[in-house]
């Protein structure tokens, strides 16, 4: 097919945030996932809130603007874009409603995380209200993006060249990011507190960056796995690569 | 008024980590820089979120 020779390791590796070292890739293709993960995979976000009754302080749309941005877990081979699930909230004070307070229909479609405030209620006031989570992308709202701070730097390849002069000055080297030594290992600049010369006390260095090597740095909402999140949105270039194809060849 | 649900500028969650950061350096006596780094509130821009945030509903709940 291609001959684009891609290798894939994982660097670091969490359910909601990961660093993946990806080769073979040139900066376009590079940016092309980064923007994928941001903007065109779908996940579930409340969207048209009905209120039955609001008695806090705040009013209705402050609310619904907050129900938006807590993450729903979104099973996407289940759903698709424009799909609707009906979730519903009913606390009454004195007591904080939280997102794992609110109630859905489609179990599999839950608020990722349990305990964000949403709304402190006081003596006798009451909130209750039935809403709208729907699938979209994060080019519709950036509620719905399924990547927080998606963003990759090259993998850089530190030299020695040898020792540096008995009396120079031992100065920082400060480098932030992944780096490759002569010997092939793969580290974070963090194991070593973001300082070269912490790693290779009194050597002259040279840092390259390694052409075609890009370190991943991937978060996610909650709302989809890292892994899935990377996968999905290769699934919308090939996609919408597909789609380019049928029509050129109509 | 209420801890913000996410982030302003990077979108990351952080409401979720209000309450234990507000017991454990507000009222408590901890460092609030080593509470942030403890709930995984690594990058400034969600620092700040919780470092500069002040709860508002007692204050305007009477008039309500």
């Amino acid at each position: 097919m291609s001959d684009a020779d891609f290798d894939v390791q994982y660097i670091e590796r969490d359910d909601r945030s990961a660093r993946v070292l990806i080769r073979g890739l040139t900066p376009a293709f590079a940016n092309g996932i980064r923007r994928a993960m941001i903007a065109d995979v779908p996940t579930f976000s409340i969207d048209t809130v009905r209120f039955v009754e609001n008695s806090s302080v705040m009013f209705d749309e402050m609310i619904g603007l907050r129900l938006g941005l807590v993450p729903l877990t979104t099973p996407l081979d289940e759903f698709e874009v424009g799909d609707e699930v009906t979730l519903a909230l009913d606390v009454e004070g004195p007591a904080t409603a939280y997102s794992g307070d609110i109630e859905t229909s489609e179990p599999m479609v839950e608020p990722a995380d349990d305990n964000v405030p949403i709304i402190e209620l006081k003596e006798g006031q009451r909130i209750e209200l039935e809403a709208d989570a729907v699938l979209d992308t994060g080019k519709e709202h950036a509620k719905h993006q399924g990547g927080v701070s998606v963003g990759y730097r090259h993998l850089q390849h530190v030299t020695v060249d040898g020792d540096r002069g008995e009396f120079d000055e031992d100065e920082t080297n400060v480098l932030r990011g992944v780096i490759e030594t002569e010997d092939g290992d793969i580290v974070p600049t963090a194991a070593f507190d973001h300082d070269l010369s912490e790693k290779y006390p009194g050597k002259e260095l040279t840092v390259e960056d390694v052409p075609g090597a890009f370190v991943f740095h991937i978060e996610t909402d909650g709302s989809l796995s890292v892994e899935e999140l990377l996968l999905r949105a290769i699934d919308t270039i090939e996609e919408r690569a597909d789609e380019l194809h049928t029509k050129v060849s109509v | 008024m209420m801890i913000p649900v996410r982030c302003f500028t990077c979108g990351n969650v952080i409401g979720e980590h209000w309450e234990e950061f507000k017991a454990r350096a507000r009222e408590g006596d901890e460092d609030p820089g080593e509470v942030l780094d403890d709930l995984g509130v690594d990058r400034h821009c969600c620092r700040r979120m919780m470092v500069s945030h002040r709860d508002l509903v007692d204050v305007v709940s009477p008039y309500q």
